[in-house]
């Protein structure tokens, strides 16, 4: 019971993992909440599906879906914040709720109102060891998830790429006076976390067999209680976060049979953190 | 432009399907369902299947020679949308009486509005019982929560013989009503629910909870919650490995829960209105009809505002087009043939008593199981 648990806990840590991490870097970059980030992630989990349709096959499926999402959150930067950065902070913030509404009733015409199935199937038995199921989905979530957040580790520290992108998010002012192109960085982190987020919207599709138009809703502000609560910009802060709300929202349900809706867990996790460290757990001031 | 332009066009698709017939004036029959949002996919139901109903009349020659018009809107599933509706209706649109398709919460806060404007409303499927005692404009074709979960009650102690329960319930009126009946129907007959959690509209993950109810090992586990919520309960009590027997109600009632829960969904049997074996003409020709037009399956969110609908096109066929007589009308309505069940008479609050649908799952299709009668079950109270 206590191994399941884990088990559960873990594999919802990772989806949400994937989710925010994108928020986050996008927050280390330019300093504003990327709520529409959320409908990027849903647009990954429909272009997954599209892809899925045309050519049966998930690799196929996944690369496709990271590689529009990220193209997706791209233009979402050139087009929508970019002017905007010279604005007040709210500025940026209400276009991207803004966005995020247009793109649900977009996907709701273009795709229709009911939950799509993702036609994927396994053959694979699920792994039994003692008491403890790990079914073929979660398989693919655990799988997936670490080798991206292993490609990103790699991007980041040892690509020089990864070292400017780091450079921006640290001091943009300073990367710039030192050469670095960051106009080219601030797409490229938007490229890499929409990326995510569509892989985050496959993943979530397939192992929930459901996608629909408003599957962005709750990541929109549980990703926002992770970030805040991991530190606002950091990434092994974020990655801590995420697993940490998946793993106390599985042992709340499981062990307590607490009231409270599942989706505030995330918050009072967060509140219980920024009361003994107000910049969260791994931020810095 | 644009508006003259659509009108003119529907006015000529509606010439060319109703083959020459040249009516005499226009019903206006109000009509509101959440068409945007989460709940859209049971809006579209409920305004696909309606639309098929008018269409149907229209083509026949209309109410009396009269051309019927329904007047939709979205609400959201917001009241503060559906009062506005509520008093668009009345005023701009000069409706004589109306039908909601949507769920309870929009419905709940229009019933005194149309009841303070003499304008009948009939509700299909929400499930609430302030609704009807808004006043005597308002009445309700579909099931209340209560007696529904007295119904699954029912089917989980004595026509299941389960006597250890556990319970997901969902967390909004709907879920609450489903579970004060159904334990108390239980609890008559010496069931006892050892596990029950109330889980958000939106959940998608059931583990935490499964795993528990897996430890416990109940006879069966009921839950009560939308097709969406249901589907991944179902699909991944069956990835967990869980053995007792499942137990819906009519929020499973769609082809998109077996869809999403696949073979998971196998043996998994709900209280629902519609049944798809029933052997009327109407139910059959219904669900063909719907199936060719739509490319899908109809559910019973569908089914439920076809009734209601109809129920309101009897009453003008009678009454005539003064919302004071239609209210009459239907009140005076006697042993009305639904795709849910026949209606023998509205009680006195305006509800409807038929037999609750019991389905099972079976090979991807939803099958006659049982149904419930007993009055002692299925009276609605009239008070």
């Amino acid at each position: 019971m206590l191994a399941q648990q884990i088990v559960n806990g873990i594999t919802i840590g990772s989806i949400y993992a994937l989710i925010a991490l994108g928020l986050t870097m996008v927050y280390g970059v330019l300093k504003i909440l990327h709520i529409a980030h959320a409908g990027v992630y849903a647009m990954g989990a429909y272009l997954g599906l599209w892809a899925y349709c045309m050519v049966p096959n998930l690799f196929v499926a996944m690369i496709v879906a990271m590689t529009l999402s990220g193209v997706a959150g791209t233009l979402i930067e050139r087009l929508l914040y970019k002017s905007m950065l010279d604005k007040s902070r709210i500025v940026p913030l209400i276009a991207s709720i803004g966005l995020f509404i247009a793109m649900e009733e977009a996907f709701r015409l273009i795709a229709g109102p009911y939950v799509r199935a993702f036609p994927a199937h396994f053959r694979q038995k699920p792994w039994i060891f003692g008491p403890v199921r790990i079914s073929a989905p979660q398989m693919l979530v655990f799988g997936v998830t670490l080798a991206l957040l292993a490609l990103l580790w790699w991007v980041l520290t040892r690509t020089r790429m990864g070292k400017a992108l780091r450079a921006v998010s640290m001091d943009r002012e300073m990367a710039e006076a030192l050469g670095v192109a960051t106009d080219r960085i601030i797409s490229l982190s938007f490229f890499i976390s929409s990326a995510l987020a569509g892989a985050a919207g496959v993943l979530v599709g397939i192992f929930y067999n459901s996608v629909y138009p408003t599957m962005g809703d709750i990541p929109a502000y549980k990703a926002l209680a992770i970030i805040v609560l991991g530190g606002l910009g950091s990434i092994p802060g974020t990655i801590f976060g995420a697993f940490l709300v998946g793993i106390s929202e599985t042992f709340l349900i499981g062990f307590v049979n607490i009231p409270l809706p599942r989706d505030a867990l995330a918050f009072i996790v967060m509140i219980a953190v920024l009361m003994f460290r107000p910049y969260g757990l791994f931020g810095k001031e | 432009m644009k508006k003259w332009l659509s009108g003119s066009l529907a006015g000529l698709l509606v010439i060319c399907f109703s083959a020459g017939t040249l009516f005499a004036a226009t019903i206006k029959i109000g009509f509101f369902a959440p068409l945007t949002g989460f709940a859209a996919a049971d809006g579209a139901s409920a305004k696909n299947a309606v639309m098929l109903a008018v269409e149907k009349i229209n083509k026949t020659g209309g109410l009396n020679g009269n051309k019927v018009e329904l007047v939709v809107y979205d609400d959201r599933v917001n009241p503060k949308e559906s009062v506005a509706i509520a008093n668009k209706l009345i005023e701009r649109d000069n409706v004589v009486a109306v039908v909601s398709g949507s769920y309870s919460t929009p419905t709940r806060v229009t019933a005194p509005i149309f009841n303070k404007s003499g304008i009948p409303m009939v509700a299909a499927y929400a499930v609430d019982p302030s609704i009807t005692k808004a006043g005597p404009y308002i009445f309700r074709t579909g099931f209340l929560g209560q007696i529904e979960g007295k119904a699954a009650g029912e089917v989980a102690v004595n026509l299941l013989q389960a006597k250890k329960l556990a319970m997901f319930t969902i967390d909004n009126d709907f879920g609450r009503a489903l579970s004060k009946g159904f334990h108390a129907r239980v609890k008559k007959f010496g069931g006892k629910v050892v596990y029950e959690h109330a889980f958000a509209i939106g959940t998608k993950d059931f583990s935490a909870m499964l795993t528990k109810v897996k430890e416990l090992s109940p006879d069966l586990l009921f839950i009560s919650g939308y097709y969406e919520e249901a589907a991944l309960a179902v699909k991944q009590a069956g990835e967990l490995g869980l053995r007792c027997k499942i137990l819906g109600e009519e929020g499973f009632d769609s082809p998109k829960f077996l869809e999403l829960a696949g073979e998971s969904a196998e043996g998994v049997i709900i209280t629902t209105n519609l049944n798809r074996d029933d052997p009327r003409p109407l139910v059959q020709d219904f669900l063909k009809a719907y199936k060719a037009k739509y490319k899908m399956a109809p559910d019973m969110v569908g089914a439920s505002s076809y009734d209601a609908f109809m129920v309101v096109a009897g009453a003008i066929r009678t009454a005539g087009p003064d919302s004071k007589a239609i209210r009459d009308a239907i009140a005076a309505t006697r042993d009305f043939e639904g795709l849910t069940g026949s209606i023998a008479r509205f009680n006195k609050l305006g509800e409807a008593m038929k037999p609750i649908q019991v389905q099972i799952v079976k090979k991807g299709a939803f099958h006659y199981f049982a149904h419930i009668s007993d009055p002692e079950i299925i009276t609605p109270p009239d008070k």
